[in-house]
C-alpha cells in the first residue's frame, strides 16, 4: 500500500507526549468561584422557595404563596359548607338534601331550613334534638346529635349558609358571628331539646 | 519487569495507531455516513421553514419527525462514536502501549449504528419516546448503551495498562465522558422509559440529560481531547496542570445542574438551583479561557502537524462564546425571558455540535486518521475546504439561528420576525453539509482504498505461486 | 494524581449530586403529586383524560408537535385588584374615599390597607389575584403552569420552542373541534399567515354520495377535494383533536392561584 500512496508524515517516534506546566493555583479564580457561590447562595434564599413542592415562580416562599391566596366571601363560603355538609350531614340528609327516609328529614324546601330567622336552625347541630318533629307535614320521630357542636363557627356558618341557599332554597347568609353568639347563650354542655321544645323556639 | 508490562510492553506509536486502526474505522465509517445523513435531515428540516409543505405528503418526513431524526443523528450518529473513536486513540496514545482487545469496540461500533439505525428509523416512523435527546425507543437506546459500555471497558483497561502512571489533564476529562454517559443516559431512560415517573418531573428529567448530553458530556470530550493535541500542535507545555485540575472539578460540579430556565413549571428551587449554577458556569469558562490564552500566545513554535491546530483554537473558542451565552442565560432574568422557547436555544445547541465539539473531533480525526491507517489522506484539499465550510457554517448558522432567536422573542414569539434571520441560517447549514460532505468523501475514500489493498494482498497471497510462497517464509 | 480514583469520585459527586437533585428528589417530590381540589370550589382538577384524548396525546408525540409548540405558560408577577361588591350605607362618603385610592395593580399588603378603608367606610369589597405576564397578556393562559396540568400526561410534551403558539389551554381558547381539524388539514384556511406544516396524511378523501356524509369536512373552496370527493379525518385526526381540546389549563389552584371572573 505505500507503494501507491506517499506517506508525507514525520517518523512517529518524533511525536512527543503532551506535558502540563505546574504552576501554582491562581488564587483569585478561587476567590472569584468563593464570592460567586455566596452570591448565589443569596439568590436562592430569596428565590428558591426552600425545596417547597408548592411554591412556583413569581412566589419566592411559603408564606408568600400563602398571602396570594384568593379569600372572596360568599363563592369561598359556600364552597366551603358544602365540603363540610358533605362529610358531616351529607350520610343521612343527603348530598342532594333530600333526606332519607327512617334517617334524617329533607333539608330542601324544608320550612326549618328556609325561615326567615335562623336562631332555631342554628340550635339544631349545636344541642341536637330527641323526639318527633314534623316537617313539610310528615312526622319525624327521630334523634340527632349535636352534630354541629365540635364544628368551629365560620364552618358551621358555612354549613348553614350552603343549606338554606342550595337545593332550590333561598335564605339568607348565617356568619360566624352568628354562630359564635348563639352558641354564647348556651351552657357548656347543652343538653338536648325535645322536638316540641324545639318547635317552640323562636326563629 | 512485571507481568503487566510482558503483556502490555512499551510500544512505539506505529503499533499504537496501527492497534487502534480497526476499532477507528468501524466507528468513522458509520459516523461520517450518519454525519451527511443528519446534516441532510437538518437541511430538510430547515427548508421546511421556507415551503411548509415541502415533502409535506409524506408523514416519515414531517418537521416534527425529521428534525429530531437530523438531531440525533448527528448527535448519536456522529458526535458520540467519533468522540469514542478519538478517545480509543488517545488513551492508547497516552499509556503508550497498544489498545487492549481491539476487537471488542470493533463488534460494538456495529452495535452501536445498529442501535442508532433502529432509533432514527423508529422516529421517523413515529415510534420516538417523545422525550428531546431520548427519543430513541428501548431496541435503539438499549443497543446504543451496551455498545457504549463495550467500547468502555477495553478503553479503560488500556488506561489501566499505561506506562507512565502520572496522569495527563485529558486523562480525567475523557475519563468521566466514559463514566458520564453511561450513567445519564441510563438513569434519563429508566425514570422516563423504563419505570416512567408522573407527571412533570419527566420534564426535569429530560431537560437534566439534554444538558449533561450537549454541555457536560461534549464538553468534557472537547476540552480533553483539545488539552491533549495543543501541546503536541503547538510545541508548548499546557498551562496548566493546576487551571486544567480546576476547570474540571468546577465544569463537573456545577455544569450538571445547569439549563433549567427560570418560569418552567417546576417548584422554585429547581430553576433557582439551576440559575445559581448557571452563574457558576463562568469559571469553568475563565479558566479555559486563560488556558487557551496561555497555551497558544508567546512566540510560535513551528511543529510538523500545525495544520490541524485552527480547529482547535475555533473549538475552544466556540466552548467559550456557548458556555458565556449559558452563563448569561442563567444570570440575565430578562434576557433569559426572551431567549426562552426560541431559536436561541437551537442556536446554543448547533454552536456544540458543530461549532465546539465538531470542529475538535474534526481537527483530531484529521491528525489521527493518516497516522493509524499508515497513509495520507487521498484528496488533501478537502481537509483544508472542511475547516473553511465549516467555520463558516457554523458562524453563518449560530449567528442568524441566535437573532432570529432574540427577534422572535421579542416580537411575542411571532415567526414572521424571526423568518427573515433563519432562513439566512439555512445558508450556513448548506455550508456545514458541503464541509462534512468533504469529511465524509474523504474518509470512505480511504476506508476503500485501505479495504482494496487488503482484499488484493489477500488475493495475492491466494493466487501466488507456492513456491514464491516457500522462498519468501 | 497516580490512579482514576480521584476521577470516579469527581464523578460520583457531579454526576451522582446532581442525579439526587434532578433526577430523583423531582421524581419523589413531583411524581407524589395528585389530584387537588380548585381553590374555592370542591370541583377535582385536573380532570382524568378519557378516551380518544388519550390516544390523542400519543398521536401528538409521534408526529413531534413538541417540536414547535410548548405546554408551559410562565407568569412574571402577580398584582391584587381591589373590587367593590356593595355601596354600604353612605356612598357620598364611600365616593369621596375611591377618589383618592388606586383600586389595581396593588401588592397583597397595599390591597389589604385600602379593603380596610373601605370596609370601614361601609363598603362591601373583595380582592381579586390578578397573574401578570406576557404570555398571559397574549391569550395564552390565566396562571403559570403547575406539576397538577401534566398529572395524567405520559409522556409530558413540554417543548423548549415556540415557532407557533403554546398550547397549554388551547382547548379553552379554541374550543371548536371542526376548526382544529381545517386547521390540520389546511392550516391557512384556519390562519392566513400560518407556518404550520398541513397533516394532510390524517386526512383521506372519498368518492363524496348525493349527500355530504356526516363525517367529511367542510373545507373552503380555495382548499377543496377535487370535484366528487369529499375530505374525511382518519381516527387519528380526530384523536388529535381531542387530545387538544382537553388541553385546558385555565382553573386556580393553590400553587397558582387567582381569582376567577365572576360567573354572568
Amino acid at each position: 500500500m505505500s507503494d501507491e500512496i506517499k506517506s508525507s508524515l514525520p517518523t512517529p517516534p518524533a511525536d512527543p507526549q503532551p506535558g502540563a506546566v505546574q504552576s501554582n493555583l491562581p488564587i483569585w479564580i478561587v476567590v472569584l468561584t468563593l464570592i460567586l457561590v455566596f452570591i448565589g447562595g443569596l439568590y436562592f434564599d430569596q428565590h428558591g422557595g426552600w425545596f417547597k413542592a408548592q411554591v412556583y415562580g413569581p412566589y419566592a416562599s411559603a408564606d408568600q404563596l400563602e398571602l396570594y391566596q384568593p379569600k372572596s366571601g360568599a363563592a369561598a363560603a359556600l364552597a366551603h359548607g358544602k365540603v363540610v355538609y358533605e362529610q358531616v350531614c351529607g350520610l343521612c340528609h343527603g348530598v342532594d338534601g333530600l333526606g332519607k327516609p327512617g334517617q334524617a328529614p329533607p333539608l330542601a324546601g324544608s320550612e326549618w331550613v328556609t325561615s326567615a330567622g335562623f336562631n332555631r336552625l342554628a340550635h339544631i347541630p349545636l344541642v341536637g334534638v330527641n323526639g318527633g318533629i314534623k316537617v313539610q307535614g310528615k312526622d319525624w320521630n327521630m334523634a340527632m346529635a349535636a352534630m354541629g357542636a365540635a364544628l368551629p363557627d365560620a364552618d358551621l356558618a358555612s354549613v348553614l349558609t350552603y343549606i338554606r341557599s342550595s337545593w332550590g332554597n333561598k335564605a339568607s347568609e348565617v356568619t360566624g358571628d352568628d354562630i359564635h353568639r348563639i352558641r354564647g347563650t348556651l351552657g357548656t354542655h347543652p343538653a338536648p331539646m325535645s322536638g316540641d321544645q324545639m318547635s317552640a323556639m323562636p326563629e | 519487569m512485571t507481568a503487566n508490562e510482558t503483556i502490555h510492553p512499551t510500544a512505539t506509536a506505529t503499533e499504537i495507531d496501527a492497534s487502534c486502526k480497526l476499532p477507528l474505522l468501524a466507528l468513522l465509517v458509520g459516523a461520517s455516513v450518519w454525519l451527511v445523513i443528519g446534516s441532510v435531515m437538518a437541511m430538510i428540516a430547515a427548508i421546511k421553514f421556507h415551503a411548509p409543505d415541502f415533502l409535506g405528503a409524506c408523514p416519515l418526513l414531517t418537521y416534527g419527525r425529521v428534525a429530531a431524526a437530523a438531531n440525533d443523528a448527528l448527535v448519536y450518529g456522529f458526535c458520540l462514536p467519533a468522540s469514542l473513536a478519538v478517545i480509543i486513540w488517545v488513551f492508547a496514545r497516552l499509556s503508550q502501549t497498544v489498545y487492549a482487545l481491539p476487537l471488542v469496540p470493533v463488534v460494538a461500533a456495529h452495535i452501536w449504528h445498529l442501535g442508532v439505525f433502529v432509533g432514527i428509523v423508529s422516529i421517523l416512523l413515529g415510534n420516538s419516546t417523545g422525550f428531546a435527546w431520548l427519543e430513541f425507543p428501548r431496541g435503539g437506546s438499549i443497543l446504543i448503551l451496551v455498545a457504549f459500555v463495550l467500547i468502555a471497558i477495553p478503553t479503560a483497561a488500556t488506561f489501566g495498562f499505561r506506562r507512565d502512571r502520572t496522569l495527563y489533564p485529558s486523562h480525567w476529562f475523557l475519563l468521566a465522558a466514559l463514566l458520564w454517559f453511561p450513567w445519564s443516559y441510563a438513569s434519563a431512560n429508566i425514570f422516563l422509559v423504563a419505570m416512567p415517573v408522573r407527571g412533570v418531573a419527566q420534564g426535569v428529567i429530560d431537560i437534566w440529560f439534554g444538558n449533561n448530553l450537549l454541555f457536560v458530556w461534549f464538553s468534557l470530550v472537547g476540552l480533553g481531547v483539545a488539552f491533549y493535541f495543543l501541546p503536541k500542535l503547538t510545541g508548548r507545555p499546557l498551562y496548566s496542570y493546576f487551571y486544567a485540575q480546576y476547570v474540571f472539578w468546577t465544569l463537573v460540579l456545577f455544569g450538571t445542574w445547569c439549563g433549567i430556565p427560570a418560569g418552567s413549571p417546576f417548584p422554585a428551587w429547581i430553576p433557582a438551583l439551576s440559575n445559581l449554577a448557571g452563574w457558576l458556569l463562568i469559571v469553568p469558562v475563565l479558566g479555559v479561557l486563560v488556558m487557551t490564552v496561555k497555551t497558544l500566545g508567546g512566540a510560535p513554535v513551528t511543529t510538523s502537524s500545525a495544520e490541524t491546530l485552527p480547529y482547535f483554537k475555533v473549538g475552544l473558542v466556540a466552548f467559550i462564546v456557548s458556555g458565556i451565552a449559558l452563563h448569561l442565560v442563567a444570570h440575565n432574568e430578562q434576557l433569559a425571558r426572551i431567549t426562552e422557547f426560541t431559536w436561541f436555544g437551537q442556536a446554543q445547541v448547533q454552536l456544540q455540535i458543530f461549532g465546539f465539539l465538531g470542529m475538535i473531533l474534526f481537527g483530531a480525526l484529521y491528525y489521527i486518521l493518516p497516522r493509524a491507517l499508515g497513509f495520507d489522506f487521498l484528496f488533501p484539499k478537502f481537509t483544508r475546504a472542511h475547516f473553511w465550510f465549516n467555520l463558516l457554517g457554523s458562524v453563518g448558522l449560530v449567528i442568524p439561528l441566535a437573532i432570529a432567536g432574540y427577534a422572535q422573542g421579542s416580537h411575542a414569539y411571532n415567526l414572521d420576525a424571526a423568518l427573515p434571520a433563519l432562513r439566512f441560517s439555512s445558508m450556513g447549514l448548506l455550508l456545514i453539509l458541503v464541509g462534512n460532505l468533504f469529511f465524509a468523501v474523504n474518509l470512505l475514500a480511504m476506508f476503500l482504498s485501505w479495504k482494496i489493498t487488503l482484499v488484493k494482498s489477500i488475493f495475492s497471497a491466494v493466487t501466488s505461486p507456492l513456491t514464491a510462497v516457500e522462498v519468501k517464509s | 494524581m497516580k490512579t482514576g480514583l480521584p476521577v470516579i469520585f469527581a464523578v460520583v459527586l457531579g454526576l451522582g449530586g446532581s442525579t439526587v437533585g434532578f433526577v430523583l428528589a423531582p421524581a419523589v417530590q413531583l411524581g407524589s403529586v395528585k389530584q387537588t381540589t380548585v381553590l374555592n370550589s370542591t370541583d377535582l382538577y385536573p380532570p382524568q383524560r378519557i378516551g380518544d384524548a388519550t390516544l390523542g396525546l400519543q398521536v401528538y408525540r409521534a408526529n413531534g408537535c413538541a417540536a414547535c409548540h410548548t405546554q408551559q405558560v410562565r407568569q412574571e408577577g402577580v398584582a391584587c385588584d381591589v373590587g367593590l361588591t356593595g355601596p354600604g350605607k353612605n356612598p357620598q362618603a364611600l365616593s369621596n374615599l375611591l377618589s383618592t385610592l388606586t383600586l389595581t395593580h396593588l401588592t397583597k399588603e397595599a390591597a389589604d390597607t385600602v379593603a380596610d378603608q373601605l370596609t370601614a367606610a361601609g363598603g362591601k369589597v373583595e380582592t381579586h389575584i390578578v397573574p401578570a405576564g406576557a404570555d398571559l397578556d397574549r391569550g395564552w393562559g390565566v396562571r403559570h403552569s403547575v406539576a397538577e396540568d401534566y398529572l395524567y400526561d405520559y409522556p409530558v410534551q413540554l417543548g423548549n420552542l415556540r415557532a407557533g403558539p403554546d398550547l397549554a389551554n388551547i382547548g379553552v381558547r379554541s374550543p371548536d373541534a371542526n376548526w382544529h381539524l381545517l386547521h390540520l388539514y389546511a392550516p391557512t384556511s384556519a390562519v392566513s399567515n400560518s407556518k404550520m406544516p398541513s397533516f394532510k396524511y390524517l386526512f383521506h378523501l372519498q368518492k363524496a354520495g348525493s349527500t355530504p356524509s356526516p363525517e367529511a369536512l367542510n373545507v373552503p373552496s380555495s382548499f377543496a377535494a377535487p370535484a366528487g370527493y369529499e375530505v374525511v379525518p382518519s381516527p387519528e385526526a380526530r384523536q388529535l383533536v381531542a387530545y387538544l381540546l382537553s388541553l385546558r389549563a385555565n382553573q386556580p389552584v393553590y400553587d397558582a392561584p387567582f381569582t376567577p371572573p365572576a360567573k354572568p
